[in-house]
């Protein structure tokens, strides 16, 4: 009799779905056709595959929140759900819905009916074990995204799961973010399950002890150990845009990244004089209301550079594009070739040798179609019907939006609204494109795209200005940098040459 | 400064303590009162009445207080002076043109501007000095309002400010890309359509991720719950009662 009940024990802690049949209403074909998946107690395993494969609902099918809280017609011939679980998100905004930290985790407390006498101690206990160090009565919107995603996990955590899923958790932070919310699931994770989607496996890639490799149609072309899949399912990972520990290596290995270097070197251009300069700043200053909130001593932007500006988040990089682009209320000597930008007041009319990507596309789309959209950047320049026609089409050829150009930008991929958008702003034909984390959260794949076509540009003429969190962008596509701390530019006044020298690696471009 | 530190007062008085439960119940039932109300020297008592909750007990500091009656002084004068100058009456004080000051139209005027005027200072008093998690707590708690009504509320209130956030990147975009609306009627429009259509539809987005990511906390419609904030009835708030009560009776008969 023991020895049954001690199988059933262990049975309990597997979970897992047989020939599931999962179809999205309005979808032509099945989603997921007769798939199987297991995984057993405290195992940790990873889900790799490319987007919209279906991972992600995989997981909410095996946490159960597809069907009972998403209505998705399933059909499987058994599933074994968890006993108790913790899911979290990728959107670090929203997950709460409390303003404070302690009343986030008293949400999760209440649902679970625990007495009030018990809350203030197991609030304590999770956010320790999390590494979330702020008083537990903090506002949530003064968290970091990583401190949030820390929150996100605790409040998980409260729900004593066996089984813990993480759905790109990691996707919307930035290095540091990343580090935090990866440092704490390893820490809180040993006797769970944990089952992850991810595209960014830099931290998690030796530590899971298996994955499970989706192709485009969400079958499951392997599932092995990440030694064997790393070693034998190279090209697909790569074909995929994973974030793997090797990206970068193999993409400066690669024909295309090497013929564009070659490029650069053949194309290099004498020293620039600072005479050439096409921005220059003294004494620069921009405001958030009255407070200072960056400020730039000397610095000048010169033709034809790709510069990177980086920092700490909150340093105030998106701050300095805003001045620049006239957006916030600025103070000091800003010249455009040599000519003075007004810094009036009243007058914010964005200069128009500057032209400015955001960071989501989609606030920036003010047309119906993917066609009118670039049209509008070239009907305002005073363009005839006709000249509009031909350069929004060949401008779209150029971006590779092969793509119904009757479509609304709201219905293209996430890499498509990015490069929709880096189109628009190209299409005013200005000088410098500033571009704010033009990549973030974007598969290696797309990434690679979006610095090439960026490349291509910089060639053709256009400067680029980008915020970045990416040393690797730094270290193989920048040819000056300039570092913002704590509000002020900190190295504005060094050449490029002399910040080339400090910059990080050994990809040193003569300008 | 941010909406955050705007609604910050400046220390917390005896009208924090109050059940907000009960400081709803109660400014309700006043709310109603001065609605139905026809006399325009009660009206005024429990202006001057609700006033003086304001200024004297919110506990913010002058300036902001007179910066948040703007609206309801603009408020009073707008239906007042409307009412006064074009209402009807028969007993005629002074005409011309379309203008006609009649006794009647005159304490009309008086009326429906101390009405305006009661509202605003009464909402402000509730609004300034109850936090909406504690009034949904207490809501939840004394009146049995159901958990969903009152966490769909709180998470709303959570994306308000990123919504502002988007409003403020949306129209920078119009400046980048040099958007220009057309005057008048036409303008505003054109304004709605695209200031909305990217907001609701992040906004959806956002309210479904929401409503999921609170399910998987196990957040059951019609569970029984425990709360964080226990609220119960205090002796303050039948102090707060009493004296609400006898400076409305004192209004009425000083009328």
């Amino acid at each position: 009799m023991e020895t049954v009940n001690d199988q059933q024990e262990q049975h309990s802690n597997t979970i897992g779905v047989t020939n599931l049949r999962l179809k999205f209403p309005g979808e032509r074909s099945l989603l997921f056709k007769d798939l199987s998946f297991e995984a057993k107690d405290s195992e940790k395993v990873l889900f790799l595959g490319p987007s919209g494969c279906g991972k992600s609902t995989l997981l909410q099918v095996l946490s159960g929140l597809i069907p009972n809280s998403i209505e998705v017609p399933t059909r499987q011939d058994t599933i074994q759900l968890p006993k108790s679980y913790g899911f979290v998100f990728q959107d670090p905004d929203t997950q709460f819905c409390m303003p404070y930290v302690d009343e986030e985790l008293a949400f999760v407390l209440e649902n679970l009916q625990v007495p009030r006498e018990q809350m203030d101690e197991r609030m304590d206990d999770v956010l320790k074990r999390v590494g979330l160090d702020v008083p537990p009565h903090s506002r949530i919107d003064d968290l970091s995204q990583g401190m949030k995603q820390r929150l996100a996990l605790a409040s998980v955590l409260l729900l004593d799961p066996d089984v813990i899923f993480l759905d790109e958790p990691s996707a919307l932070l930035d290095p540091e973010g990343t580090d935090q919310i990866w440092d704490s699931v390893k820490e809180v994770s040993e006797d769970k399950t944990v089952i992850i989607v991810e595209h960014k496996i830099d931290h998690i890639a030796d530590w899971v002890d298996r994955v499970i490799l989706f192709d485009d149609s969400g079958h499951i072309i392997a599932d092995e150990t990440p030694e064997v899949i790393f070693e034998q399912y190279q090209s697909e990972i790569t074909e995929y845009g994973i974030w793997h520990p090797n990206v970068w290596e193999h993409y400066t290995a690669s024909e295309s990244f090497k013929a564009m270097m070659k490029n650069r070197q053949s194309s290099t251009v004498d020293l620039v004089k600072d005479t050439d300069r096409i921005v220059h700043l003294q004494q620069f200053k921009g405001f958030y209301g009255k407070k200072e909130k960056i400020h730039v001593e000397e610095a000048s932007i010169y033709p034809n550079s790709w510069l990177t500006i980086i920092g700490d988040n909150g340093a105030g990089k998106s701050t300095l594009l805003l001045a620049l682009m006239r957006l916030i209320q600025a103070s000091g000597n800003y010249t455009i070739h040599g000519k003075a930008v007004s810094l009036d007041k009243k007058d914010k009319t964005p200069p128009k040798e500057l032209s400015f990507v955001f960071q989501n596309p989609e606030l920036q789309f003010i047309e119906n179609t993917v066609k009118d959209e670039v049209a509008f950047s070239l009907q305002i320049q005073g363009l005839s019907t006709k000249k509009v026609e031909e350069e929004a089409e060949h401008l779209l050829n150029a971006f590779r939006l092969y793509v119904d150009h009757e479509h609304h930008p709201y219905q293209l991929s996430i890499g498509q609204k990015r490069r929709l958008s880096v189109a628009t702003a190209f299409a005013h034909h200005s000088d410098i494109l500033l571009l704010d984390e033009p990549t973030f959260g974007q598969d290696a794949k797309s990434t690679y795209e979006m610095l090439e076509q960026l490349e291509e540009l910089r060639q053709q003429g256009t400067t680029i200005v980008m915020v970045t969190h990416d040393m690797n962008i730094v270290e193989h596509f920048a040819t000056d940098v300039w570092t913002v701390q704590q509000g002020k530019l900190l190295n504005g006044k060094d050449t490029p040459d002399e910040k080339c020298e400090t910059k990080v690696g050994t990809h040193h471009e003569s300008i | 400064m941010n909406l955050f530190d705007l609604f910050t007062p400046h220390k917390k008085t005896w009208l924090y303590k109050v059940n907000p439960a009960v400081k709803f119940v109660l400014f309700f039932a006043l709310f109603m009162i001065v609605f139905f109300n026809q006399h325009y020297q009660f009206t005024m008592n429990i202006m001057i009445m609700s006033a003086l909750l304001l200024f004297l007990f919110s506990g913010y500091r002058l300036k902001r207080l007179l910066l948040f009656s703007i609206p309801i002084v603009i408020s009073i004068f707008s239906t007042a002076v409307t009412m006064i100058l074009f209402g009807k009456g028969e007993t005629i004080w002074w005409q011309w043109g379309i203008i006609k000051i009649s006794e009647e139209s005159f304490y009309k005027g008086l009326l429906l501007g101390f009405k305006s005027a009661s509202f605003g200072f009464l909402g402000l008093v509730f609004l300034l000095t109850s936090r909406p998690v504690m009034l949904f707590y207490a809501l939840m708690q004394q009146l049995k309002l159901p958990a969903k009504f009152a966490y769909s509320f709180m998470a709303a209130l959570r994306l308000v400010p990123i919504i502002i956030d988007e409003l403020q990147a949306r129209s920078n975009a119009f400046k980048v890309r040099g958007v220009t609306f057309s005057k008048g009627i036409k303008g505003i429009f054109e304004r709605l359509r695209l200031y909305m259509l990217p907001i609701f539809a992040q906004s959806i987005r956002r309210a479904q991720r929401l409503a999921i990511a609170m399910e998987a906390k196990r957040f059951q419609i019609g569970a029984d719950r425990t709360y964080y904030y226990p609220t119960t009835y205090q002796p303050i708030d039948g102090v707060f009662a009493l004296l609400l009560i006898s400076l409305s009776l004192g209004a009425y008969f000083l009328s």
